[in-house]
Protein backbone atom coordinates (compact mmCIF):
# COMPACT_ATOMS: atom_id res chain seq x y z
CA UNK A 1 0.00 0.00 0.00
CA UNK A 2 1.17 3.26 -1.12
CA UNK A 3 2.14 5.97 1.89
CA UNK A 4 -0.78 8.53 1.75
CA UNK A 5 0.87 11.33 0.18
CA UNK A 6 -0.44 15.27 1.42
CA UNK A 7 0.51 18.49 -0.43
CA UNK A 8 2.50 21.13 1.53
CA UNK A 9 -0.30 23.56 1.17
CA UNK A 10 -3.03 21.04 2.65
CA UNK A 11 -0.13 20.84 5.62
CA UNK A 12 0.19 24.38 5.62
CA UNK A 13 -3.74 24.79 6.35
CA UNK A 14 -4.02 21.51 8.82
CA UNK A 15 -1.07 23.52 10.87
CA UNK A 16 -2.73 26.65 10.72
CA UNK A 17 -5.97 24.99 11.34
CA UNK A 18 -4.84 23.00 14.67
CA UNK A 19 -3.12 25.85 15.62
CA UNK A 20 -5.94 28.63 15.55
CA UNK A 21 -8.00 25.51 17.41
CA UNK A 22 -5.41 25.92 20.09
CA UNK A 23 -5.46 29.48 20.27
CA UNK A 24 -8.94 29.41 20.37
CA UNK A 25 -8.81 26.31 23.12
CA UNK A 26 -6.13 28.66 25.37
CA UNK A 27 -8.79 31.91 25.03
CA UNK A 28 -11.51 29.49 26.72
CA UNK A 29 -9.83 26.90 28.19
CA UNK A 30 -10.87 25.62 31.60
CA UNK A 31 -8.90 26.18 34.96
CA UNK A 32 -7.52 22.42 35.13
CA UNK A 33 -7.76 20.60 38.16
CA UNK A 34 -3.64 21.14 39.66
CA UNK A 35 -1.49 18.16 39.64
CA UNK A 36 -1.30 16.26 42.69
CA UNK A 37 2.22 15.43 42.93
CA UNK A 38 5.26 18.17 43.57
CA UNK A 39 7.32 18.57 40.50
CA UNK A 40 10.88 16.54 40.71
CA UNK A 41 14.05 18.74 41.34
CA UNK A 42 16.36 20.43 44.33
CA UNK A 43 14.27 21.50 47.16
CA UNK A 44 11.75 19.20 46.67
CA UNK A 45 12.48 17.62 49.86
CA UNK A 46 12.37 20.00 51.62
CA UNK A 47 8.67 21.52 50.57
CA UNK A 48 7.55 17.84 50.65
CA UNK A 49 8.50 17.74 54.61
CA UNK A 50 7.23 21.45 55.26
CA UNK A 51 3.98 22.78 53.73
CA UNK A 52 2.40 19.47 53.19
CA UNK A 53 2.35 19.13 56.50
CA UNK A 54 -0.74 21.50 56.79
CA UNK A 55 -2.13 20.91 52.98
CA UNK A 56 -2.12 19.21 50.08
CA UNK A 57 0.32 19.56 47.03
CA UNK A 58 -2.41 20.92 44.98
CA UNK A 59 -1.78 24.11 47.16
CA UNK A 60 1.12 24.67 46.05
CA UNK A 61 0.95 22.91 42.22
CA UNK A 62 -1.65 25.47 41.29
CA UNK A 63 0.01 28.97 41.88
CA UNK A 64 2.07 31.00 39.98
CA UNK A 65 4.13 33.70 41.83
CA UNK A 66 6.90 35.84 41.49
CA UNK A 67 9.98 36.16 43.33
CA UNK A 68 8.72 38.20 45.64
CA UNK A 69 4.98 36.46 45.93
CA UNK A 70 6.89 33.42 47.10
CA UNK A 71 9.03 35.07 49.58
CA UNK A 72 5.91 36.50 50.89
CA UNK A 73 4.58 33.47 51.34
CA UNK A 74 7.36 31.75 52.91
CA UNK A 75 7.60 33.92 55.85
CA UNK A 76 4.21 33.71 56.28
CA UNK A 77 4.55 30.19 56.64
CA UNK A 78 7.80 30.30 58.64
CA UNK A 79 6.41 32.72 60.90
CA UNK A 80 3.36 30.22 61.34
CA UNK A 81 5.27 27.25 62.21
CA UNK A 82 6.62 25.62 59.18
CA UNK A 83 9.49 23.63 59.64
CA UNK A 84 12.33 25.81 57.37
CA UNK A 85 15.90 26.10 58.63
CA UNK A 86 18.00 29.39 57.60
CA UNK A 87 19.90 27.16 55.42
CA UNK A 88 16.68 25.52 53.69
CA UNK A 89 14.90 28.94 52.92
CA UNK A 90 16.39 30.25 50.29
CA UNK A 91 16.57 26.31 48.24
CA UNK A 92 12.89 26.32 49.19
CA UNK A 93 12.24 29.67 47.67
CA UNK A 94 14.20 28.75 44.73
CA UNK A 95 12.24 25.29 44.02
CA UNK A 96 9.17 26.74 44.41
CA UNK A 97 9.67 30.15 42.12
CA UNK A 98 11.38 27.82 39.49
CA UNK A 99 8.52 25.50 39.52
CA UNK A 100 5.47 27.60 40.31
CA UNK A 101 6.66 30.82 39.47
CA UNK A 102 5.13 33.94 37.75
CA UNK A 103 3.04 33.63 34.20
CA UNK A 104 4.63 34.87 31.40
CA UNK A 105 1.67 34.70 29.09
CA UNK A 106 -1.77 32.96 29.56
CA UNK B 1 -13.88 1.69 63.28
CA UNK B 2 -14.00 5.32 61.87
CA UNK B 3 -11.17 6.70 59.66
CA UNK B 4 -8.27 8.19 61.44
CA UNK B 5 -8.57 12.09 60.65
CA UNK B 6 -5.60 13.50 59.41
CA UNK B 7 -5.15 15.59 62.50
CA UNK B 8 -5.12 12.66 64.81
CA UNK B 9 -3.30 10.32 62.29
CA UNK B 10 -0.47 13.87 62.76
CA UNK B 11 -0.94 13.38 66.80
CA UNK B 12 -0.45 9.93 66.82
CA UNK B 13 2.98 10.40 64.86
CA UNK B 14 3.90 13.00 67.02
CA UNK B 15 3.13 10.99 70.36
CA UNK B 16 5.12 8.01 68.60
CA UNK B 17 7.84 9.93 68.58
CA UNK B 18 8.09 10.31 64.67
CA UNK B 19 9.13 13.36 62.89
CA UNK B 20 6.81 15.66 60.94
CA UNK B 21 9.18 13.80 57.74
CA UNK B 22 7.09 10.61 58.29
CA UNK B 23 3.88 12.50 56.43
CA UNK B 24 6.12 13.61 53.63
CA UNK B 25 7.80 10.19 53.20
CA UNK B 26 4.08 7.83 53.18
CA UNK B 27 3.30 6.22 50.60
CA UNK B 28 1.35 7.98 48.33
CA UNK B 29 -1.76 6.19 48.83
CA UNK B 30 -1.63 6.85 52.18
CA UNK B 31 -1.42 10.73 52.09
CA UNK B 32 -3.76 10.47 49.59
CA UNK B 33 -6.42 8.53 51.83
CA UNK B 34 -5.94 11.76 53.91
CA UNK B 35 -8.67 13.96 52.49
CA UNK B 36 -12.08 12.99 52.19
CA UNK B 37 -13.32 11.03 48.39
CA UNK B 38 -14.67 14.07 46.38
CA UNK B 39 -17.93 12.51 44.21
CA UNK B 40 -18.34 13.07 40.45
CA UNK B 41 -19.14 16.34 39.38
CA UNK B 42 -16.74 17.76 41.44
CA UNK B 43 -13.44 19.56 40.73
CA UNK B 44 -10.87 18.96 43.30
CA UNK B 45 -8.96 22.28 43.81
CA UNK B 46 -7.05 21.29 47.00
CA UNK B 47 -6.94 17.55 48.62
CA UNK B 48 -6.61 18.93 51.52
CA UNK B 49 -7.91 21.07 53.62
CA UNK B 50 -10.38 20.17 50.97
CA UNK B 51 -11.56 22.82 48.01
CA UNK B 52 -13.86 21.51 45.86
CA UNK B 53 -15.62 23.14 42.94
CA UNK B 54 -19.11 22.16 41.65
CA UNK B 55 -18.70 21.73 37.99
CA UNK B 56 -21.19 24.05 35.90
CA UNK B 57 -22.80 20.91 34.50
CA UNK B 58 -23.41 19.79 37.65
CA UNK B 59 -25.02 23.13 38.70
CA UNK B 60 -27.05 22.60 35.55
CA UNK B 61 -30.89 23.30 36.39
CA UNK B 62 -30.96 22.69 40.08
CA UNK B 63 -32.23 25.56 41.94
CA UNK B 64 -31.00 24.01 44.73
CA UNK B 65 -27.66 22.25 44.64
CA UNK B 66 -27.10 18.85 46.26
CA UNK B 67 -25.23 18.49 49.32
CA UNK B 68 -22.55 15.87 48.07
CA UNK B 69 -22.02 18.45 44.89
CA UNK B 70 -22.11 21.45 47.09
CA UNK B 71 -19.03 23.74 46.94
CA UNK B 72 -16.13 22.70 49.65
CA UNK B 73 -13.99 25.54 50.91
CA UNK B 74 -12.25 25.25 54.37
CA UNK B 75 -8.95 27.09 55.02
CA UNK B 76 -8.00 24.56 58.17
CA UNK B 77 -8.60 20.65 58.64
CA UNK B 78 -12.18 19.61 58.76
CA UNK B 79 -12.66 18.43 62.61
CA UNK B 80 -15.11 15.48 63.69
CA UNK B 81 -16.93 16.67 66.03
CA UNK B 82 -18.68 14.24 68.89
CA UNK B 83 -22.43 15.40 68.98
CA UNK B 84 -23.11 14.32 72.29
CA UNK B 85 -19.74 16.49 73.76
CA UNK B 86 -20.24 19.31 71.59
CA UNK B 87 -21.31 22.38 73.43
CA UNK B 88 -22.38 25.83 71.73
CA UNK B 89 -21.47 28.76 73.97
CA UNK B 90 -22.81 32.18 73.89
CA UNK B 91 -20.48 34.33 76.09
CA UNK B 92 -18.93 37.79 76.31
CA UNK B 93 -20.72 41.14 76.50
CA UNK B 94 -24.38 39.11 77.22
CA UNK B 95 -26.40 39.42 80.40
CA UNK B 96 -26.96 35.43 80.50
CA UNK B 97 -23.94 33.54 79.07
CA UNK B 98 -24.91 30.34 77.77
CA UNK B 99 -23.94 26.93 77.18
CA UNK B 100 -25.93 24.76 75.11
CA UNK B 101 -26.04 20.93 74.38
CA UNK B 102 -26.89 20.16 69.95
CA UNK B 103 -30.17 18.94 71.70
CA UNK B 104 -30.81 22.42 73.23
CA UNK B 105 -30.20 24.36 70.14
CA UNK B 106 -32.34 22.16 68.13
CA UNK B 107 -35.34 22.58 70.82
CA UNK B 108 -34.84 26.30 69.95
CA UNK B 109 -37.58 27.63 67.11
CA UNK B 110 -36.57 26.45 63.69
CA UNK B 111 -36.62 28.07 60.87
CA UNK B 112 -35.40 27.21 57.19
CA UNK B 113 -34.37 28.82 54.30
CA UNK B 114 -32.80 29.38 50.89
CA UNK B 115 -29.59 30.83 50.41
CA UNK B 116 -27.10 31.32 48.16
CA UNK B 117 -23.44 30.87 49.34
CA UNK B 118 -20.59 32.21 46.74
CA UNK B 119 -16.87 31.52 47.94
CA UNK B 120 -15.23 35.45 47.36
CA UNK B 121 -12.46 34.02 45.52
CA UNK B 122 -14.75 32.40 42.92
CA UNK B 123 -13.27 33.14 39.60
CA UNK B 124 -9.67 33.49 40.74
CA UNK B 125 -8.27 31.31 38.34
CA UNK B 126 -9.94 33.66 35.51
CA UNK B 127 -8.16 36.30 36.52
CA UNK B 128 -4.58 36.68 34.55
CA UNK B 129 -2.50 38.37 36.70
CA UNK B 130 1.17 37.47 36.15
CA UNK B 131 1.61 36.59 39.88
CA UNK B 132 -1.30 35.52 42.22
CA UNK B 133 -2.19 33.56 45.19
CA UNK B 134 -4.88 31.65 46.25
CA UNK B 135 -6.88 28.69 45.15
CA UNK B 136 -7.36 28.82 41.37
CA UNK B 137 -11.26 28.35 41.52
CA UNK B 138 -13.42 29.10 38.19
CA UNK B 139 -16.65 29.18 38.58
CA UNK B 140 -18.83 26.27 40.49
CA UNK B 141 -17.49 28.01 43.79
CA UNK B 142 -21.16 28.31 44.25
CA UNK B 143 -24.01 26.83 45.27
CA UNK B 144 -27.97 26.93 46.55
CA UNK B 145 -29.10 24.77 50.12
CA UNK B 146 -31.87 25.20 52.05
CA UNK B 147 -30.43 25.46 55.75
CA UNK B 148 -32.29 24.45 59.02
CA UNK B 149 -31.66 26.01 62.47
CA UNK B 150 -31.86 28.90 64.91
CA UNK B 151 -31.96 32.39 64.12
CA UNK B 152 -28.76 34.58 65.89
CA UNK B 153 -31.35 37.11 67.02
CA UNK B 154 -33.05 34.50 69.38
CA UNK B 155 -29.94 33.29 70.37
CA UNK B 156 -28.82 36.85 71.44
CA UNK B 157 -32.33 37.23 72.78
CA UNK B 158 -31.69 34.93 75.32
CA UNK B 159 -28.70 35.77 76.23
CA UNK B 160 -29.20 39.07 76.39
CA UNK B 161 -27.12 41.76 74.47
CA UNK B 162 -24.92 43.89 77.18
CA UNK B 163 -24.34 47.66 76.40
CA UNK B 164 -21.38 48.02 74.28
CA UNK B 165 -21.51 44.74 72.19
CA UNK B 166 -20.98 45.82 68.30
CA UNK B 167 -19.82 42.74 67.31
CA UNK B 168 -20.43 39.18 66.97
CA UNK B 169 -17.12 36.51 66.99
CA UNK B 170 -17.87 33.00 65.67
CA UNK B 171 -15.25 30.74 67.45
CA UNK B 172 -14.68 27.06 65.62
CA UNK B 173 -13.16 24.22 66.02
CA UNK B 174 -11.11 23.80 63.17
CA UNK B 175 -7.63 24.23 63.91
CA UNK B 176 -4.12 23.54 61.73
CA UNK B 177 -1.58 20.99 62.79
CA UNK B 178 1.21 23.72 63.50
CA UNK B 179 0.07 25.83 66.48
CA UNK B 180 0.73 29.35 65.65
CA UNK B 181 -1.28 28.93 62.64
CA UNK B 182 -4.28 31.89 63.95
CA UNK B 183 -7.24 29.97 63.90
CA UNK B 184 -9.87 30.92 61.41
CA UNK B 185 -11.84 33.15 63.00
CA UNK B 186 -14.67 35.81 61.60
CA UNK B 187 -16.80 38.55 62.87
CA UNK B 188 -19.75 40.30 61.80
CA UNK B 189 -21.38 43.75 62.75
CA UNK B 190 -24.36 43.07 65.27
CA UNK B 191 -26.48 44.36 63.07
CA UNK B 192 -26.22 41.69 60.15
CA UNK B 193 -26.45 39.25 63.42
CA UNK B 194 -29.85 40.41 63.98
CA UNK B 195 -31.09 41.02 60.62
CA UNK B 196 -30.82 37.71 59.29
CA UNK B 197 -27.70 35.56 60.00
CA UNK B 198 -28.34 32.27 61.74
CA UNK B 199 -26.90 28.99 62.86
CA UNK B 200 -27.91 25.78 60.54
CA UNK B 201 -27.71 22.56 61.24
CA UNK B 202 -29.61 21.12 58.71
CA UNK B 203 -28.78 21.36 54.76
CA UNK B 204 -31.33 20.77 52.22
CA UNK B 205 -33.13 18.46 54.73
CA UNK B 206 -29.86 16.16 56.08
CA UNK B 207 -28.18 16.91 58.89
CA UNK B 208 -25.29 19.34 58.41
CA UNK B 209 -22.31 17.23 56.15
CA UNK B 210 -19.12 17.53 58.24
CA UNK B 211 -17.06 18.97 55.54
CA UNK B 212 -20.01 21.97 55.83
CA UNK B 213 -19.56 22.42 59.54
CA UNK B 214 -21.34 19.89 61.59
CA UNK B 215 -22.92 20.28 63.94
CA UNK B 216 -23.44 23.89 63.63
CA UNK B 217 -22.73 26.59 61.19
CA UNK B 218 -23.20 30.30 60.80
CA UNK B 219 -25.39 31.21 57.55
CA UNK B 220 -24.62 35.49 57.18
CA UNK B 221 -27.39 35.59 54.03
CA UNK B 222 -26.19 37.66 51.04
CA UNK B 223 -22.79 38.20 52.34
CA UNK B 224 -19.33 35.90 50.69
CA UNK B 225 -18.71 32.42 52.15
CA UNK B 226 -16.14 33.26 54.52
CA UNK B 227 -18.11 34.84 56.89
CA UNK B 228 -20.36 31.63 57.42
CA UNK B 229 -17.85 30.29 59.92
CA UNK B 230 -17.81 26.30 59.87
CA UNK B 231 -17.77 24.26 62.82
CA UNK B 232 -19.21 26.91 65.26
CA UNK B 233 -17.99 26.50 69.05
CA UNK B 234 -18.75 29.47 70.52
CA UNK B 235 -20.59 32.86 69.83
CA UNK B 236 -18.44 36.24 71.39
CA UNK B 237 -20.21 39.38 71.70
CA UNK B 238 -17.10 42.30 72.23
CA UNK B 239 -17.06 45.83 70.86
CA UNK B 240 -14.72 45.78 68.13
CA UNK B 241 -14.65 43.51 65.25
CA UNK B 242 -12.03 40.40 65.59
CA UNK B 243 -8.86 41.25 64.68
CA UNK B 244 -7.88 37.92 63.70
CA UNK B 245 -5.88 37.25 60.61
CA UNK B 246 -8.42 36.03 57.95
CA UNK B 247 -10.22 39.41 59.13
CA UNK B 248 -7.37 41.79 59.13
CA UNK B 249 -5.19 40.89 56.35
CA UNK B 250 -7.30 38.26 54.78
CA UNK B 251 -10.61 39.03 52.80
CA UNK B 252 -9.67 42.67 51.91
CA UNK B 253 -10.21 44.44 48.41
CA UNK B 254 -6.44 45.91 48.35
CA UNK B 255 -5.01 46.59 44.98
CA UNK B 256 -1.75 44.47 44.32
CA UNK B 257 0.85 46.01 46.57
CA UNK B 258 -1.12 47.89 48.76
CA UNK B 259 -1.81 47.11 52.61
CA UNK B 260 -4.94 45.29 52.82
CA UNK B 261 -5.25 46.29 56.49
CA UNK B 262 -6.22 49.70 55.17
CA UNK B 263 -8.49 48.21 52.26
CA UNK B 264 -12.56 47.46 51.83
CA UNK B 265 -13.13 44.57 53.64
CA UNK B 266 -15.17 41.82 51.83
CA UNK B 267 -18.60 41.36 52.85
CA UNK B 268 -21.56 40.96 50.25
CA UNK B 269 -21.80 39.46 47.54
CA UNK B 270 -21.58 41.48 43.79
CA UNK B 271 -24.50 40.74 41.70
CA UNK B 272 -23.43 38.04 38.71
CA UNK B 273 -24.51 35.13 36.72
CA UNK B 274 -23.60 32.17 35.16
CA UNK B 275 -24.72 30.00 32.28
CA UNK B 276 -25.53 26.45 33.20
CA UNK B 277 -27.08 25.29 29.62
CA UNK B 278 -25.30 25.16 27.05
CA UNK B 279 -21.47 24.87 28.75
CA UNK B 280 -18.41 25.70 27.06
CA UNK B 281 -17.51 24.40 24.02
CA UNK B 282 -20.64 22.94 23.01
CA UNK B 283 -22.00 22.26 19.68
CA UNK B 284 -25.04 22.97 18.99
CA UNK B 285 -27.68 23.05 15.69
CA UNK B 286 -28.46 26.79 14.38
CA UNK B 287 -31.92 27.97 15.27
CA UNK B 288 -33.85 28.77 18.25
CA UNK B 289 -31.72 27.44 22.05
CA UNK B 290 -32.92 27.93 25.11
CA UNK B 291 -30.02 29.08 27.40
CA UNK B 292 -29.88 28.90 30.51
CA UNK B 293 -28.59 29.79 34.26
CA UNK B 294 -28.54 31.30 37.31
CA UNK B 295 -28.38 34.63 38.68
CA UNK B 296 -27.98 36.21 42.24
CA UNK B 297 -26.61 39.33 44.11
CA UNK B 298 -25.53 40.36 47.62
CA UNK B 299 -28.46 42.13 49.40
CA UNK B 300 -30.43 43.97 47.01
CA UNK B 301 -31.26 40.95 45.34
CA UNK B 302 -30.55 40.28 41.70
CA UNK B 303 -33.36 42.42 39.33
CA UNK B 304 -32.59 41.42 35.61
CA UNK B 305 -30.49 39.20 33.92
CA UNK B 306 -29.83 39.98 29.77
CA UNK B 307 -28.00 38.01 27.44
CA UNK B 308 -26.09 39.05 24.09
CA UNK B 309 -24.79 36.73 21.23
CA UNK B 310 -23.48 40.06 19.64
CA UNK B 311 -20.41 40.82 21.42
CA UNK B 312 -22.71 43.00 23.46
CA UNK B 313 -23.86 45.20 21.25
CA UNK B 314 -27.42 44.07 22.26
CA UNK B 315 -28.83 42.25 24.80
CA UNK B 316 -32.31 40.35 24.96
CA UNK B 317 -33.86 40.22 28.70
CA UNK B 318 -33.84 36.99 29.89
CA UNK B 319 -37.10 35.80 32.42
CA UNK B 320 -36.98 34.24 35.58
CA UNK B 321 -38.28 30.77 36.44
CA UNK B 322 -38.76 28.75 39.37
CA UNK B 323 -38.26 29.17 43.01
CA UNK B 324 -37.62 32.96 44.72
CA UNK B 325 -36.74 33.43 48.04
CA UNK B 326 -34.67 36.55 49.52
CA UNK B 327 -30.72 36.07 49.17
CA UNK B 328 -31.87 33.35 46.57
CA UNK B 329 -30.27 32.92 43.47
CA UNK B 330 -32.59 33.04 40.51
CA UNK B 331 -33.10 30.56 37.45
CA UNK B 332 -33.17 32.43 34.29
CA UNK B 333 -34.18 31.03 30.54
CA UNK B 334 -34.22 33.22 27.24
CA UNK B 335 -34.22 31.87 23.77
CA UNK B 336 -31.92 33.47 21.39
CA UNK B 337 -31.61 32.49 17.68
CA UNK B 338 -27.99 30.91 16.57
CA UNK B 339 -26.82 31.43 13.25
CA UNK B 340 -23.72 29.34 12.02
CA UNK B 341 -20.46 29.62 13.27
CA UNK B 342 -18.52 29.95 16.47
CA UNK B 343 -20.66 32.27 18.66
CA UNK B 344 -20.22 33.40 21.92
CA UNK B 345 -23.13 33.90 24.58
CA UNK B 346 -22.88 36.71 27.29
CA UNK B 347 -24.99 37.15 30.48
CA UNK B 348 -25.40 40.40 31.95
CA UNK B 349 -27.17 40.50 35.70
CA UNK B 350 -27.81 44.18 37.22
CA UNK B 351 -29.21 43.97 41.28
CA UNK B 352 -32.35 46.27 42.39
CA UNK B 353 -29.23 48.55 43.45
CA UNK B 354 -28.34 49.00 39.66
CA UNK B 355 -25.11 47.40 39.88
CA UNK B 356 -24.55 45.50 37.02
CA UNK B 357 -21.65 43.09 36.41
CA UNK B 358 -18.56 44.23 34.60
CA UNK B 359 -17.38 43.17 31.11
CA UNK B 360 -14.08 42.88 33.54
CA UNK B 361 -13.90 42.95 36.70
CA UNK B 362 -11.05 45.31 38.32
CA UNK B 363 -8.31 43.29 40.07
CA UNK B 364 -7.52 42.77 43.28
CA UNK B 365 -4.57 41.29 44.99
CA UNK B 366 -6.46 38.56 46.76
CA UNK B 367 -8.56 37.76 43.19
CA UNK B 368 -11.84 38.65 45.27
CA UNK B 369 -15.32 39.26 43.97
CA UNK B 370 -14.89 38.66 40.36
CA UNK B 371 -17.87 38.98 39.00
CA UNK B 372 -16.67 39.51 35.35
CA UNK B 373 -19.54 38.73 33.11
CA UNK B 374 -19.91 35.32 32.03
CA UNK B 375 -18.91 34.18 28.19
CA UNK B 376 -19.50 30.82 26.61
CA UNK B 377 -18.15 29.72 23.46
CA UNK B 378 -20.19 27.45 21.58
CA UNK B 379 -19.91 26.27 18.07
CA UNK B 380 -22.87 26.31 16.07
CA UNK B 381 -23.31 23.46 13.30
CA UNK B 382 -25.77 21.06 11.74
Amino acid sequence: MSPIRIGRPVLAALVLALLARAVAGIAAAAVPAPPRYLAGGEGREIAGRACLMCHAATLITQQAKDSTGWEKTLAQMEKWGAPVTPAEHPKLHAYLWQHYGARTAR
Amino acid sequence: MRPLSRRAFLTTCSRAGLGVATLATLPRWARAGLGATAPHGVIVRNEWPEHWETEVGTLARNWITANPTFFVRSHLDAPSIDPGTWRLEVTGLVDHPLTLSLDQVRALPHVERVHTLECAGNGRGLLHPASTSGTQWERGAVGNARWGGVTLATLLERAGVAGGARHVWFEAADRAPLAKVPPFLRSIPIEKAKADTFLAWTMNGAPLPRLHGAPLRAIVPGWYGMASTKWVTRIRLEEQPSDNHFMVRGYRYNAPGEDPTKAEPVEAMRVKSLITYPLEGARIRPGAITVQGFAWAGLPGVQRVELSIDGGRSWQAAGFAGDSEPLAWRRWTVEVMLAHGARTLMARATDAAGATQPLEATLNAGGYGNNSIHQVNVDVAD
